[in-house]
């Protein structure tokens, strides 16, 4: 038998892997993109100014973003020391903190809603202390603002630990050297490091906050006039549009639109604050 | 006493323990605490500074305890080893932050003047990042003298420079120490760095005290091995390798005179010509002013030095190689050394 010829080598296909990866990526990449462009197609340039100058989608506007924004503040002022206790201190059950601020992650909200429902229902031992001191919670600007704090405060916990965790304690037993005291450490130095973060932070949990639904089902499908909400009977964005499909789907589309370029616009803050090396953040602000 | 003292002081640190140790560092003099690494020299500097309480002993400046004293109200400028500069301030912004805390009216002209000291006014608007090493060093000394130190205690803040860098720094700090009356304890591992500075050395190892002293008495101070490459000695030979060269008469001899550690062949107890012994030159190399010579006994290298041309020797020649015993220097066993 001839000695067999070594077999041809195969040519080197360098261009599949990359190939491969691009089709893949940009599926996805398609996928998150697309409908909005359907969207915004569908709702056209004059349904959309329709849809924001519409008197009572104005008001459901107003109303989620000044409920989230309320929400924030609250989960700001608790999320960021339970943000520097986890990342600053090592003590038994901290990893199960951990794993509590995660549950909101993993839990339907629908069922948050009926969880709440269910601890501040007036008879409820907690409900019941709610009820006498006077704030309504069903239905009621309270009950959305619970509903937000608690599927967006883990960002803020989240982003705030993750901050002060990065602060290097060399820093830290600098300024105290050069005469800080502790309180002026944590606001000159491990603050003041981890204010854009926090602040990042709380953006996403406002966007979270704006952009629920399953919460609200339940606990605060419409939302009566309650402190410290002053305006007329409306109801969160997202409720509100899911409504409207009912009736003029048309419209809705439109809202849908506007919240999407809310919700966007609050992104681009994000995007905006996560770039490095802004000015902002290196002066005035707890200088 | 004026100054800083410290006394019989232990803290805790894991499994760590420190101490006890006991040191003075009078106003405006320096002491250079040596030691291998682990042998407790940055838990002593953090102790001092106050960020670790001690179990036992004391701080005390000009006979005042520190010990209920906060790290904030010592006045020690504590200069941790990557020199602690805040990355999101810029270089006037690092050197005005502790005139700023105090609440000084005229942090602004007092921190321009710290800035002028230490020629960083033109890199007085950058950031650190932006920085050579030396010019953080710098900042971070402006900065910590800014806030008025009573004493510095430095961990080795300069061992990121180059020589010139350091040099430049090293003259300037011996001047404002001698000024300012302020007390220096410098963690450091560059023998040129400490000789410059220090006034007194103290020596680690194992989180004890091995030595304090003058310098004089470091250099007549029983030596192990760390402390002895510290003071430049290059022919050491531990145990186990002079064991190996029990049989030759050169190893036999270094072997009765070495210490627990071994034993150290100062170049000045070499006593070598070219010549018919059993010695080799075993390598040859060009160096500044001279070359190095390696010459194998058995198992044994010695390296010399020969200052000027090289005697026309080569790779190979036969050598005879003598001790002078008084000046071989036998060396301790380090602590947690085998």
């Amino acid at each position: 038998m001839p000695a067999a010829e070594a077999p041809p080598a195969r040519p080197r296909r360098r261009w599949v892997a990359p190939t491969v990866a691009g089709v893949l990526s940009a599926s996805l990449l398609g996928l998150f993109v697309l409908p909005l462009v359907a969207l915004f197609a569908d709702a056209g340039a004059a349904g959309i100014v329709q849809a924001a100058t519409n008197a009572a989608f104005r008001t459901t506007i107003e109303f989620t973003l000044l409920a989230s924004g309320i929400a924030v503040a609250l989960g700001v002022v608790t999320g960021v020391p339970l943000g520097y206790v986890l990342a600053r201190y090592r003590f038994r059950g901290r990893s199960v903190l951990e794993s509590i601020v995660l549950v909101p992650v993993v839990i339907p909200h629908l069922i948050v809603g009926l969880a709440l429902l269910l601890l501040l229902a007036p008879r409820a031992p907690l409900g019941s202390i709610v009820a006498r001191l006077g704030i309504p919670v069903f239905d009621a600007t309270a009950g959305v603002i619970l509903v937000m704090l608690y599927v967006g405060a883990s960002y803020v916990v989240l982003a705030s630990q993750t901050a002060f965790a990065a602060v290097d304690d060399e820093l830290v037993e600098s300024a105290r050297s050069l005469g800080a005291s502790p309180t002026e450490a944590f606001l000159s130095v491990t603050l003041r490091s981890s204010a854009r973060a926090i602040v990042t932070g709380a953006l996403l949990m406002w966007a979270r906050g704006v952009s629920e639904v399953g919460g609200f089902l339940l606990l605060a499908y419409a939302v009566n006039p309650s402190f410290p909400w002053s305006g007329p009977v409306t109801n969160t964005a997202s409720v509100f549009i899911f409504n409207y499909y009912g009736i003029d789907p048309h419209a809705a589309v439109g809202f849908a639109a506007v919240l999407v370029l809310v919700s966007l616009a609050i992104f681009l803050g994000v995007r905006f604050l996560d770039r490095p090396g802004l000015a902002w953040t290196r002066g005035g602000w707890f200088s | 006493m004026t100054g800083l003292a410290v006394r019989g002081l232990t803290a805790r640190r894991g499994a760590f323990l420190l101490g006890p140790v006991d040191l003075e560092v009078p106003r405006g003099q320096a002491i250079a605490v040596l030691g291998p690494s682990g042998a407790g020299k940055t838990t002593l500097l953090r102790t001092v500074a106050g960020f670790l309480a001690p179990d036992s002993g004391w701080v005390r400046w000009d006979g005042t305890d520190l010990g209920g004293t906060p790290p904030e109200r010592r006045r020690f400028g504590f200069v941790p080893p990557n020199l602690g500069l805040f990355p999101d301030r810029t270089v006037r912004g690092n050197v005005a932050y502790p005139l700023r805390l105090a609440g000084r009216p005229d942090a602004a002209e007092r921190s321009q003047q710290w800035i002028d000291r230490f020629d960083l006014g033109p890199l007085a608007e950058r950031y650190p990042r932006d920085l050579s090493s030396g010019e953080r060093a710098r900042v971070a000394m402006a900065r910590a003298l800014a806030a008025e130190p009573v004493a510095l205690l430095w961990d080795e803040p300069l061992a990121a420079l180059d020589v010139d860098g350091r040099d430049a720094l090293l003259r300037d700090l011996e001047e404002l120490l001698e000024a300012e009356g302020i007390a220096l304890v410098l963690v450091t591992h560059d023998p040129t760095t400490a000789a410059t500075l220090a006034s007194a050395y103290a020596v680690m190892a194992a989180g004890r005290l091995r030595f304090s002293g003058s310098p004089s008495a470091l250099a007549a101070a029983p030596l192990d091995r760390f402390l002895a490459r510290f003071l430049g000695y290059e022919n050491l030979y531990g145990p186990a390798e002079l064991r190996l060269a029990r049989d030759r008469s050169l190893g036999g001899r270094l072997l009765r005179a070495a210490g627990p550690g071994g034993i150290v062949v100062p170049t000045d107890a070499l006593r070598w010509r070219a010549g018919s012994g059993d010695a080799r030159v075993a390598a040859l190399r060009d160096a500044p002013g001279g070359w190095v010579v390696a010459l194998r006994d058995g198992p044994l290298l010695f390296r010399v030095h020969v200052a000027g041309p090289l005697p026309g020797l080569r790779v190979g020649d036969a050598v005879d190689l003598d001790l002078d015993e008084g000046a071989l220097r036998p060396l301790e066993l380090a602590d947690g050394e085998p």
